[in-house]
């Protein structure tokens, strides 16, 4: 996988794909047992302490000392990673805590926050650092609607600014909305990677038939494959999915098709193609 | 980091205000109170609290080994680990945050103790104040040692409460070495805290080097700091806490 200077490219993939893993050791936390990593060239492992001045990591869960307020955790964040004067970085750690509304809290000790306020901590060290390579955790768990649509906005400030961004999320909105490519990981393994379009549009048909049958009741498959304008057809529990194309011509014929076979079908959903079809095409089951 | 690990205990003032508390009862209560009732021991009172300013000192040095497992257990560490530091940077300055911590954190005992029992000798003051010092690194090198070689928290917990139980009470810090039991006669006279605590007797009192002592202290920090860096470097490098 090569991520390209100022994209944001977006990691999608369940809980336990290795999206945190592969994020911490481009961050020289853990070691590749086998592979390797360049961050703008340099390996990680030959490299650590340069690549580690290159990137700043949002963790999933906010990694911050409880006992400070959310200006101190950014200053000293700030201090550490940058080498802006007092001033500058005071300023900085103003600009962002009043943009993302924590201003008034800012002396409030982060142990005593919400999980909300919390992970808009743990965001704005990366947004206050401004690396040339930014990592977000799932920057938007926790949040509400408005500091959700907030924080996607900032996020593509940064991009705009000129850092490379890099969003691990379990979230397909926030996969399609914020990221100019997606990359779909799934028990360790890159599965697919390009932008949202291009990846809809190669799944098979470019429409999706969802069908929910009766409770247990064998699906003749080979009834719908019959069909030319029907690509493929997969089936989880009682949930059926075709990719095809032509699908409101084709409807009538499938339902009729189906109800002559004794299959009882309980609801019709026809609609394009989403990340969600991409990622049941791709891995054979839905993100949870 | 050294500056933050010191920043951190004193983001904290009522731990250090209330051992400071602690230490004043035990000194003015306790020692006070033994020095009357020991009649064939002259002068217990000034042999307890250089002792006891002493044994703190090993036991606030122990601290950095419980910050550096529960970071390790909340996360904190891996956070720490992303910043723009040298790993061996990041290492030195997790021992020298400890330990300094500690000598900081005992200055106004040390003060306290020097006041009530006349020590103005400036180089004897100094040689104390050294032994000490030795003692606070040796321990810190144990306490990360410690840390970072055990999983298991409830393991850590028992060992490290165990290792200063064993360090500072099986020691001459407190009580006299002919005072002690036959058992602890046995162990104590290896123990640094008893090399640190004789060598400041040694230079308060008696204007003279404890040389085994200050040997002992100095081949017990080159030790375990050694020992602690290296585990330290290894479990960090060697990526073990993915």
């Amino acid at each position: 996988m090569t991520i390209q200077d100022e994209e944001i490219l977006g990691l999608l993939g369940p809980n336990g794909a290795g999206k945190t893993t592969l994020m911490l050791m481009m961050g020289t936390v853990y070691r590749p047992t086998s592979g390797n990593i360049s961050v703008n060239g340099l390996d990680v492992v030959q490299h650590p302490n340069d690549v580690r001045k290159m990137i700043g990591i949002a963790f999933q869960d906010p990694r911050v000392d409880g006992i400070l307020g959310a200006f101190d955790v950014l200053n000293w964040h700030l201090k550490m990673t940058t080498n802006l004067d007092k001033v500058e970085r005071e300023d900085r750690v103003e600009k962002v805590l009043r943009a993302v509304d924590l201003w008034d809290a800012r002396n409030k000790r982060t142990w005593l926050m919400s999980g909300g306020m919390r992970k808009k901590v743990e965001d704005c060290k990366v947004l206050a650092q401004r690396p040339k390579i930014a990592v977000f955790d799932e920057p938007t768990a926790f949040l509400d609607v408005p500091s959700r649509l907030l924080m996607w906005k900032m996020i593509r400030e940064l991009r705009d600014e000129g850092s490379t961004v890099i969003v691990a999320t379990n979230m397909m909105d926030e996969a399609e909305r914020l990221s100019d490519r997606v990359a779909i990981v799934n028990l360790g393994r890159l599965v697919a990677i390009d932008t949202p379009e291009q990846l809809k549009g190669k799944t098979k048909g470019g429409e999706v038939l969802e069908l929910t049958v009766g409770n247990g009741q064998e699906f003749p498959r080979e009834c719908l494959t019959q069909f030319s304008e029907v690509r493929d057809v997969s089936q989880e529990d009682n949930k059926v999915t075709v990719y095809l194309s032509g699908g409101r011509l084709l409807l009538p014929k499938i339902v009729e098709t189906l109800t002559n076979r004794g299959v009882k079908i309980d609801s019709v959903h026809l609609k394009e193609v989403t990340l969600e079809d991409v990622f049941l095409n791709y891995t054979g089951h839905r993100l949870e | 980091m050294a500056r933050r690990d010191i920043a951190t205990l004193f983001r904290t003032p009522w731990i250090i205000i209330s051992r400071s508390l602690a230490f004043i009862i035990q000194l003015f209560v306790f020692a006070y109170l033994m020095s009357g009732l020991i009649t064939s021991y002259h002068g217990f009172f000034g042999y307890y609290a250089v002792g006891s300013v002493v044994a703190t000192v090993a036991s606030i040095s122990f601290i950095i080994g419980y910050d550096i497992f529960e970071e390790a257990e909340e996360g904190l560490l891996d956070y720490l680990l992303t910043l723009p530091i040298p790993r061996r940077e990041f290492i030195i300055g997790r021992a020298l945050g400890g330990a300094i911590r500690a000598m900081i954190y005992t200055i106004p005992m040390f003060v306290i103790v020097a006041v009530l029992e006349n020590f103005a000798n400036p180089l004897s003051l100094l040689a104390a104040f050294l032994d000490m010092s030795l003692l606070a690194f040796g321990v810190t090198g144990l306490s990360i040692t410690v840390a970072v070689s055990v999983r298991s928290a409830n393991r850590f917990d028992v060992v490290l409460a165990l290792l200063e139980l064993a360090v500072s009470r099986a020691s001459t810090a407190l009580y006299p070495f002919n005072y002690l039991p036959g058992y602890v006669q046995a162990i104590a006279p290896y123990s640094p805290v008893t090399f640190a605590a004789d060598s400041a007797r040694a230079a308060l009192t008696g204007f003279s080097l404890d040389v085994l002592g200050v040997a002992g202290l100095v081949a017990f920090v080159a030790i375990f700091l050694g020992l602690g860096a290296t585990f330290y470097f290894r479990r960090l490098e060697g990526g073990v806490y993915a």
